[in-house]
């Protein structure tokens, strides 16, 4: 087999991201300001953290993938197909149907399963391993969360410090870019745009960031129109330093907390948006919104089946509750007008 | 002083409230109507057209076939389904002209009227309504013809002589003449002539002649394709000046009218007071008459109890639309809707063992089920070159043992265990129960599920692990859907992995429908999953899925699997024009034996449709064909009106308890603000 293929470009982007993170820390480690933001953020909230960080290593877990290495006896498992690490823990372990949390029998008809009592979360309705697929479903969101800022960010900091350091047309072009994006109602706009582009993870990731960056691109605008008129970016224009340099060497890095907040803010946020997505049968296949869309209808069973939706559920809440104490956390600590406010 | 006054309006204000909740009930329908006989249902998709030469489908016909009444149409309680005369005063005669050619006619009754609608203005200023003539079924006929009009049942039709021929010179004329094309359809019409086959020697003789054999013709004339619509209607109703289009507003001769139609909310349905069964009770036609004749089950669940009175026994019929199973299902149980069906959430609540539920039986609900004659299964293109016939002898065997392999792989069982809760026939031949050609004892060993065997012709057929010799890979396939729910993804994913424990690589392409329609129509497709219910009880509207002349890459046609064999093609033109018997029995198992070899479907399952009614609703009998029979039904209105009542009386007292709390929390602190503020 000739070409690359997908799951080799996800291996090249997890490495990528894991170089990105190793970088990251230098910075950290090498500015005393990020450094003593980040003890502080340790400091106050070390659960969330490792939370964050168990999420980030099963989705690194589940993006490196190789081919072979499968045993030949795996029922429902191609041999030549990529398998990632997640993936290999869970080979060969479908059932019929469903099955509830440790049960030795199926939950309806009482059938034997082929491996009782080890399901820790149950089956699903076509007998797949309810936690593998909880556990999926992190790469989905992380990548959904991450993708999607590292699309919306730079186009509302491309047009945010554009409109708010040139100001004039450029200004007025902006401004009304955003009034008429924020005045579409932003569910229809993205269901156009997906049944337009098509389904698909990149698709979801793609509309997603074109209709969540107006906020930031207001806030970065508003930001960059005070700090044009800071005597460091004046002085540096009296010296005839080219503008791109001061955008880039005085601007933006006086944004850096702003970026950050926002990132980890929009990321709750676009993950939530994406399980609004599944329910509307149009989200990412894979995602805690599709098991939730998927087993809405289970809890009107008689008996009831919880473990899907329970699992989906807590996934996605823990996930959002870290994220979101984590990115009040960072406000508090890198907002200089929040300092002092914080405990 | 002050404080007590305000205490006193708070305790006034909160009996007030209490005495207006008790007053209130959750019923949605005026109270004037509790005791009216009016059937009350529900829709899930909104109708696309009501136009009779189009409309298509189960809910399209739920409003069509109640506005439109037919020439011949099918007797309520026998099974197998026998036709009776409608409009027609007799079924028809046959003339065998010879040469294959035979003469239909049908003799209409008299005093035939459509419903009463202000189109028919253009035909006399003060009109409301027009006896039907042979010349209105010779217009809807001409309208089939018509390419404009874009009717899917063209091929049956065009069995009639110079019925296509009809069609091609209105296009030929409207092309070359903008005037002509400017004229309204009944003027071109008849400037084009008429149909040659179509004859209309008096008002209430319409003569067919078939160029063809074609004895199935006779169902098609029980459809409401080819129900008399008035040429004033079309003209009329052409979605100007505020006038809806023809195709929402429907102006038919059947026995009920439609009276109100928001096509995303309600629709209502009256009785129509120009129905020929209304205003001549006297003549006791079988269609306008409860039969007294059925099947010994019909006796036992008292459907012949009705037996003589006039038909319809209902005066109203409002179907509301509600998209989701469980609030539907929530109104059955409270009353509110007569009948409804299972959502496979709720099975397990109102079966046991194949029948009701006790507690749903103490409520007096009742339980039909029937076997429809609908067949799901999962279809290969057979054009394409992997799947497909192939292009030599080599790949036509390797690609039927793939078939043959990805056939045995799909349990038809356990698909109806895990998603419709056992619900159904697994299907053996694409041929349904309740229709000639079906036999219960057939197995088909195709679709008995062997992995072992499937994984041995997977082998023989190149691919072995499920390697594609041609990259090493496991063989790659796409599976193509028009289903995008979560749900139906799911369903989706119980092919794949079953195909998957042969290593072959899957993929499943959920796209719109009108993409899936395209991709069919490009030949885009390799896998796919469809369904085809009965237009009429007769095997040639199942095995002509598979003729060569049908294929949808060729003619467009629904043949969606692009099956192309001749022997099978000889067959089937034989077995089309005979008559039910053993020889065409013969002939069918010849066509069967065929597709069990070549696998161009992979029979998945005929639906068993469980529908639920409440004890006041009478005389339901599914028929499995896409036909409402709202005027057999019979409500007993009293009994209905008093368990809503029953079932739905207010729980106030979570109020009474939320109300003392208000007041123990909210007097006091009230009284404390007012008491330190003086």
């Amino acid at each position: 087999m000739s070409g690359i293929e997908p799951y080799m470009v996800s291996n090249g982007a997890t490495l990528l991201l894991l170089a990105g993170v190793g970088f990251a820390v230098r910075i950290v480690r090498r500015n005393r300001l990020w450094r003593e933001a980040a003890a502080s953020l340790w400091r106050r909230r070390r659960l969330a953290l490792c939370v964050l960080a168990v999420y980030f290593v099963i989705a690194l877990l589940d993006s490196v993938a190789w081919k072979g290495g499968v045993p030949e006896h795996a029922v429902g498992v191609l041999p030549n197909a990529p398998h990632s690490i997640v993936d290999r823990f869970f080979l060969d372990t479908t059932e019929a149907s469903y099955s509830a949390p440790f049960a030795a029998v199926e939950f309806y008809g009482d059938r034997p399963l082929r491996h009782p009592g080890a399901h820790p979360l149950g089956t699903d309705i076509i007998g797949r391993d309810v936690l593998y697929m909880a556990l999926k479903g992190a790469r989905v969101a992380l990548l959904i969360g991450g993708l999607t800022s590292l699309i919306a960010i730079p186009l509302a900091l491309m047009f945010g410090v554009g409109a708010g350091y040139f100001g004039g047309r450029f200004d007025d072009f902006v401004f009304f870019l955003i009034s008429t994006l924020a005045s579409m109602p932003g569910l229809l706009l993205l269901i156009a745009l997906i049944m337009a582009m098509g389904r698909g993870t990149v698709s979801v990731c793609v509309a997603l960031g074109v209709t969540s960056w107006v906020g930031f691109c207001r806030l970065s605008r508003a930001e960059t129109l005070k700090l044009r008129e800071l005597d460091f970016v004046r002085a540096a224009r009296v010296l005839g330093v080219s503008e791109p340099r001061i955008i880039f060497r005085h601007i933006l890095p006086n944004l850096a907390h702003l970026i950050v907040i926002t990132f980890v803010l929009m990321f709750s946020g676009l993950v939530l948006s994406e399980a609004v997505l599944s329910w509307l049968g149009i989200g990412v296949d894979g995602s805690w919104g599709q098991m939730i869309d998927g087993a809405r209808d289970e809890l009107s069973r008689e008996p009831i089946v919880w473990w899907n939706i329970a699992a989906a559920g807590t996934a996605l809440f823990t996930l959002i509750l870290a994220v979101n104490t984590v990115g009040d956390s960072i406000r508090d600590v890198l907002d200089p007008r929040t300092q002092g406010d914080a405990p | 002083m002050r404080s007590a006054s305000f205490a006193r309006l708070v305790l006034g204000g909160l009996a007030g409230l209490a005495a207006l909740v008790m007053g209130c009930g959750n019923d949605p329908y005026p109270p004037s109507d509790a005791t009216a006989r009016v059937l009350y249902g529900s829709f899930v998709d909104a109708p696309k057209s009501l136009d009779p030469a189009v409309a298509y489908s189960q809910r399209e016909h739920a409003i069509t076939g109640a506005v439109y009444d037919t020439l011949l149409e099918y007797h309520f309680l026998k099974r197998p389904l026998e036709l009776i005369p409608g409009l027609a005063a007799a079924l028809p005669e046959v003339t065998d002209l010879g040469g294959g050619r035979s003469r239909w006619r049908f003799e209409l009754r008299p005093d035939l009227l459509f419903h009463d609608d202000p189109c028919f203005t253009l035909s006399a200023p003060e009109a409301r309504t027009r006896r039907i003539t042979s010349a209105d079924f010779a217009f809807s006929l001409a309208r089939i013809a018509d390419p404009k009009v874009g009717s899917p049942v063209i091929e049956p039709f065009s069995n009639i002589e110079d019925f296509q021929a009809f069609g091609e010179r209105l296009a030929a004329r409207r092309a070359s003449d903008p005037e002509f094309a400017a004229l309204p359809v009944h003027a071109q019409y008849r400037l084009v002539g008429p149909i040659a086959g179509v004859a209309t020697p008096a008002d209430s003789i319409l003569e067919i002649t078939l160029a063809r054999p074609y004895p199935q013709i006779k169902y098609w004339f029980a459809m409401e394709f080819s129900a008399p619509v008035p040429w004033e209607a079309i003209a009329y109703y052409d979605g100007e000046q505020g006038r809806p289009r023809f195709d929402d507003h429907p102006v038919g001769s059947g026995p009920f009218q439609l009276t109100r139609y928001d096509k995303r909310a309600i629709f209502v349905l009256e009785k129509s007071a120009n129905w020929y069964g209304v205003r001549h009770p006297e003549w006791r036609a079988p269609g306008a008459v409860y039969p007294s004749e059925g099947e010994e089950r019909d006796r036992a669940a008292g459907r012949l109890e009705s037996a003589g009175r006039p038909l319809p026994m209902i005066e109203r019929i409002e179907m509301r639309r509600e998209k989701e199973d469980i609030p539907r299902f929530n109104k059955f149980m409270q009353g509110y809707y007569d009948n409804s069906g299972i959502a496979a959430e709720n099975f397990d609540t109102v079966i046991r063992e194949g029948a009701l539920s006790p507690e749903m039986e103490a409520l007096g609900i009742a339980l039909d089920k029937e076997v429809s004659p609908t067949i799901f299964f999962l279809g290969f293109n057979m054009d394409d070159p992997v799947v497909g016939r192939g292009r030599d002898a080599a790949a036509r065997k390797r690609n039927r043992l793939l078939r043959q392999a990805m056939s045995l792989a799909i349990d038809g069982e356990e698909f109806l265990r895990i998603f419709l809760n056992g619900r159904g026939v697994p299907a053996q031949s694409p041929i349904p129960p309740n229709i000639y050609g079906y036999d219960p004892d057939y197995r088909n060993p195709f679709r008995t599920p062997d992995l072992e065997r499937a994984r041995v012709l997977r082998a023989a057929a190149g691919y072995r692990g499920g390697v594609d010799p041609a990259t090493g890979e496991a063989l790659r396939l796409t599976f193509d859907s028009y289903n995008t729910t979560t749900a139906g993804l799911i369903q989706h994913q119980y092919y794949t992995n079953a195909w998957k424990k042969l290593g072959l690589d899957v993929r499943i392409e959920a796209v719109t429908y009108n993409q899936f329609q395209d991709k069919l129509r490009n030949g885009a497709h390799q896998v796919f999953e469809f369904g085809w219910g009965a237009d009429y009880p007769d095997p040639e509207n199942f095995l002509f899925l598979f003729w060569s002349a049908m294929r949808n890459s060729a003619s467009g046609g629904p043949n969606y699997a692009n099956f192309a064999d001749d022997r099978f093609d000889a067959l089937f033109l034989e077995m089309k024009v005979m008559e039910n018997g053993p020889a065409r029995m013969a002939k069918i198992r010849e066509m069967i034996a065929i597709l069990e070899d070549e696998r161009p479907w992979i029979e998945l399952m005929v639906r068993e449709d469980y529908l639920l009614r409440h004890g006041w609703l009478a005389n339901v009998k599914p028929s499995g064909l896409s036909i409402p029979t709202y005027q057999y039904l019979d409500i007993d209105v009293e009994r209905r009106a008093e368990l809503r009542v029953a079932w739905n009386e207010p729980i106030v007292w979570p109020l009474y308890v939320l109300s003392a709390g208000a007041v123990l929390v909210v007097i006091p602190g009230v009284l404390t603000y007012l008491k330190e503020r003086q």
